[in-house]
């Protein structure tokens, strides 16, 4: 396969191709390459995976056995003294690991291995640009990405322990230290999640630039993949809904150091204005971090049934419509806070307006997989689970978005399997079904199939066993955040669920260690793979694996077609590069 | 004032790879001293009208909100030059704008 | 980085008719009226459900300061976008010019903003106490109230007045930029989203002097 096709017209050009090599320091650790900075993000964004993974285990272990020291927490009493004494894993500890689990897998987890790197690495390779607009910006947005973490971790070591007022750091709990007894981490907490919020801002401006100006000759709107649409439409929410965070962080900041009342009501400060506008951040945020893997799957599921996906505009319209509606809908999250309750009723009815986009892009796929002639491999596999437990997750949704069923049901474990459902099931699925399906444009070597499909088998199974059950939890009024289920009788029936969930979430851990030496190895050993191994159609397949700086070796790729034209009739492959100049045409009007 | 018309467009100075060479605008500069006119005899108008006591508190507040985004417009039409440039720039800038006014309106439907 | 290859990129088929530095701007922008929504938000909400803790407009305020400082940011407008009219035109000397006077009435804003804060705090008007007792300005006798007035305005202002300080550098190195022949007739973006941030901080003075000063 030719690595880069080109036409006579497509001007020829200098890129970052041709100059002399960078010095390791400029290439790998302060790089501007858009690749490199995608893979930083990649190797950072799953170093906080296992972080946060591991948050969950010690959790899941105080749930199982809670206070229990016949049974201590494995490696417990390597923690200090104020986390772990005489066998009991402490609440102090208990409640700042829910916080910390939460706060790692949205904000240093799922969202920069959604945005942070996917959001680097394709969309100048899908549009076909050289790189980002802005570069040096780009690598800016990582190097603030870096200290924000690092600011997050030290919270653990600072007196009072690490934030313990949960993810959504609800006032006045988060802003006084009385009620929580920890001033620093909280602290710490606001001003990382602000570093955060500079470096998504970075990038944001840098993928919507991009994409808007920077697009290959002939790709058009509705030629691109929608990976990039979805990255795109992310990108503005995250622009928009940022500043917001930022803005109540800073006030958070205030009231934590230098005693304003913001949010204390004692002196006519509001902690619904907290509320507010955490939400309004946080439900955008929600589709931030569900929208990129809808792309992603999007484009597997087509590559892996060789068809076109279905309702190309229709999917691209679902992804707007959801992304509008996300603005509108905060208010579900508040309904038992004592907002207003008219607009309970206003955002109950616009929550559930977002099922029918998201009806849209469920049947779209379904439609894409119809009679498709299905190739199994592994992101395949991945990307078939994300759009079976989105569903699941899709309408545990629809139970917590009308009022009268999210009054019972809120903060309980309903809520807890919901989110996991959305955001493991179907965010982290989909990561893992990017994983697989762009590594060999990343290292140029493929992962091993065989191990990735044990992988897949393993944790779909365990997966559900750990987090179905949960519904039940939650139905039968175990709380969310809840440090030990035996104190409370109507729970003690239920206690044999809470092992049952504990054993599999080991077993669902341990399985990942699979994918962990899946990804190393495959890194040195892995089979060397060529431009294009799953036969695919979009830009990307055309530069080499792993492209060099500048992409495209010289000259801009030159689109002649849309991304999912598979199986076209009257052709001998069953797939059509949208850089092959056969039979089409280059300057379509946009 | 200077009757010039728009230069061709500006390359990028800075940082970074790719510009977009525009396409030729012709438009006459605006006259951006008459709008600083304008926007000091609001401001003295805003202030004075602030004062006024005989104007109901809702009807002044109303007032002083459509001063003040009448002075919003006219620097974001002439001296961002948002008059002249495309339609397509028009959308992006006024995405936010229904997101504040939602934000807003809920944040003020609180304390009804 | 390549500005020399950068010229030559065929962008037909993407011709959105806005050069990268612009959009990225504007785009940035954007996010800056999401900031100061929220800000603007949290006011409302602190003052509706508060009003006991807020004075009326220009009782504690010195609202003919501030009035004069608003002029003032108008008139750095003007400078700046006389500044950008200039190396339009090629005139690197009008550009210098009125770069200048832009920092200038810059550095003037600010230093009125701190000496109404000094004014302020003076008479009683600090950000953060359980209750201020401030000097009225009809008539001398003290007004009182709670925490959320003067914590809600110094920080509203206060990061008007951060944004001021990061234009007023950012002009400076433009400024710098400009001395050594560093723009053009051909090559404005520096100066022209240089302005677009200057009269996007006006922008906002203009809503929070009437929302803080004048409501």
């Amino acid at each position: 396969m030719s690595t880069v096709v080109t036409t006579p017209d497509a001007p020829a050009r200098q890129t970052h191709g041709q100059h002399q090599e960078l010095p390791f320091l400029r290439r790998y650790v302060f790089s501007t390459d858009h690749k490199i900075i995608g893979i930083q993000f990649l190797f950072m964004s799953l170093f906080f995976l296992v972080l946060g993974g591991l948050l969950a285990m010690a959790m899941r272990w105080q749930l199982a056995w809670p206070s229990n020291p016949e049974i201590p927490l494995p490696g417990g009493s390597l923690l200090p003294e104020t986390m772990f004494t005489q066998g009991i894993m402490l609440p102090e500890f208990y409640n700042a690991a829910v916080t910390m689990h939460g706060t790692i897998m949205v904000f240093f987890a799922i969202m920069p291995l959604l945005v942070g790197t996917w959001a680097n690495y394709l969309i100048p390779l899908q549009i076909g640009a050289d790189d980002m607009a802005f570069p040096r910006l780009n690598m800016i947005s990582f190097w603030l990405a870096v200290p924000a973490g690092l600011l997050m971790l030290a919270s653990f070591g600072v007196v009072g322990g690490a934030a313990n007022a949960g993810w959504t750091g609800y006032t006045p709990l988060s802003t006084q230290d009385v009620y929580s007894g920890v001033k620093t981490g909280q602290q710490l907490w606001a001003l990382s999640l602000t570093i955060l919020g500079f470096s998504s801002l970075a990038g944001s401006v840098n993928y919507i630039t991009t994409i808007v100006n920077m697009r290959a000759p002939g790709m058009t709107w509705f030629r691109m993949p929608l990976s990039t649409w979805a990255l795109f439409i992310t990108s503005i929410l995250i622009l928009l809904a940022i500043p917001v965070l930022a803005g109540a962080m800073i006030l958070m900041f205030f009231d934590q150091t230098i005693g304003t009342n913001f949010y204390d009501p004692t002196t006519g400060g509001q902690p619904l204005l907290w509320q507010h506008l955490f939400w309004f951040f946080g439900h955008p945020e929600v589709y931030i971090l569900i929208l990129p893997a809808m792309g992603f799957v999007s484009d597997i599921l087509a590559n892996g049934a060789r068809k076109p996906i279905f309702g190309y505009a229709a999917m691209v319209w679902a992804i707007i419509a959801i992304a509008f509606l996300g603005w509108v809908v905060w208010g579900h999250h508040m309904f038992m806070s004592g907002m207003n309750p008219m607009l309970g009723g206003a955002f109950m009815i616009t929550t559930l307006m977002i099922a029918v986009p998201s009806a849209i892009k469920t049947f779209n796929w379904l439609g894409t997989l119809w009679r498709g002639n299905i190739h199994f491999h592994s992101p395949m596999l991945y990307a078939l689970s994300f759009v079976a437990l989105f569903v699941v997750g899709g309408l545990s949704g629809i139970f917590l978005a009308a009022t009268p069923v999210d009054i019972p049901l809120h903060d309980t474990y309903f809520v807890v399997a919901h989110i996991h459902y959305v955001l493991f099931g179907g965010s982290l699925f989909g990561i893992f079904g990017a994983i697989t399906f762009w590594f060999p444009k990343m290292f140029g070597r493929l992962m091993n199939e065989t191990l990735n499909k044990v992988h897949w088998l393993l944790t779909f199974v365990l997966f559900n066993i750990v987090f179905f059950p949960m519904h039940m939890l939650g139905s039968g009024g175990m709380m969310r955040r809840l440090y030990d289920p035996l104190q409370y009788p109507h729970l003690q029936d239920m206690q044999d669920t809470n092992v049952l969930i504990t054993v599999a979430a080991l077993g669902l851990f341990t399985v990942q260690l699979l994918f962990a030496f899946n990804f190393f190895w495959s890194l040195f050993r892995g089979k060397v793979a060529d431009a294009n191994p799953w036969q695919a159609n979009s830009l990307e397949w055309s530069a080499p694996s792993p492209p060099p700086h500048g992409n495209w070796g010289g000259a801009l790729p030159v689109v002649h077609r849309g991304p999912y034209e598979y199986s076209a009739p009257d052709r001998d492959s069953d797939f059509w590069l949208q850089a092959d100049p056969e039979g089409g045409t280059a300057h379509a009007a946009h | 004032m200077e009757g010039h018309t728009h230069s061709s467009p500006p390359a990028a100075s800075g940082t970074s790879s790719a510009t977009t060479p525009a396409p030729e605008t012709s438009h006459k500069a605006p006259n951006y001293y008459l709008v600083w006119l304008f926007l000091a005899v609001l401001t003295v108008a805003e202030v004075g009208v602030a004062f006024l006591s005989a104007i109901p508190k809702q009807v002044l507040v109303i007032a002083l909100i459509l001063m003040a985004v009448w002075k919003a417009l006219l620097v974001a039409l002439y001296y961002m030059h948002l008059k002249f440039e495309p339609r397509r720039l028009w959308l992006i800038v006024a995405a936010p704008l229904p997101l504040a006014i939602i934000l807003v309106a809920v944040v003020l439907l609180e304390q009804w | 980085m390549s500005q020399a290859a950068a010229a030559t990129l065929d962008r037909s088929t993407s011709g959105f008719g806005v050069y990268n530095l612009k959009l990225g701007m504007w785009v940035f922008l954007l996010s800056e009226v999401m900031f100061f929504t929220g800000l603007i938000g949290a006011y409302i909400i602190l003052r509706f459900a508060n009003p006991e803790q807020f004075a009326e407009p220009g009782v504690v305020l010195n609202v003919p300061l501030t009035a004069l400082n608003t002029f003032i940011l108008i008139c750095s407008s003007v400078s700046m976008v006389k500044a950008f009219a200039e190396i339009e035109r090629g005139n690197q000397k009008g550009l210098r010019m009125w770069l200048l006077v832009t920092i200038a009435l810059g550095i003037v804003f600010l230093s009125i903003q701190a000496y109404e804060y000094s004014l302020l705090a003076h008479e009683g008007f600090v950000p953060v106490a359980d209750a201020y007792a401030a000097i009225g300005r009809h008539g001398g006798e003290t007004i009182v109230g709670g925490p959320l007035y003067g914590a809600t305005f110094y920080t509203m202002t206060g990061f008007h007045g951060a944004h001021v300080t990061i234009g007023v550098l950012c002009l400076m190195f433009t400024a710098f930029k400009a001395f050594r022949g560093g723009y053009s007739a051909q090559n404005v973006g520096g100066v022209e989203i240089m302005g677009l941030y200057w009269h996007f901080v006006d922008l906002v003075w203009i809503i929070l002097f009437t929302i803080v000063y004048l409501i």
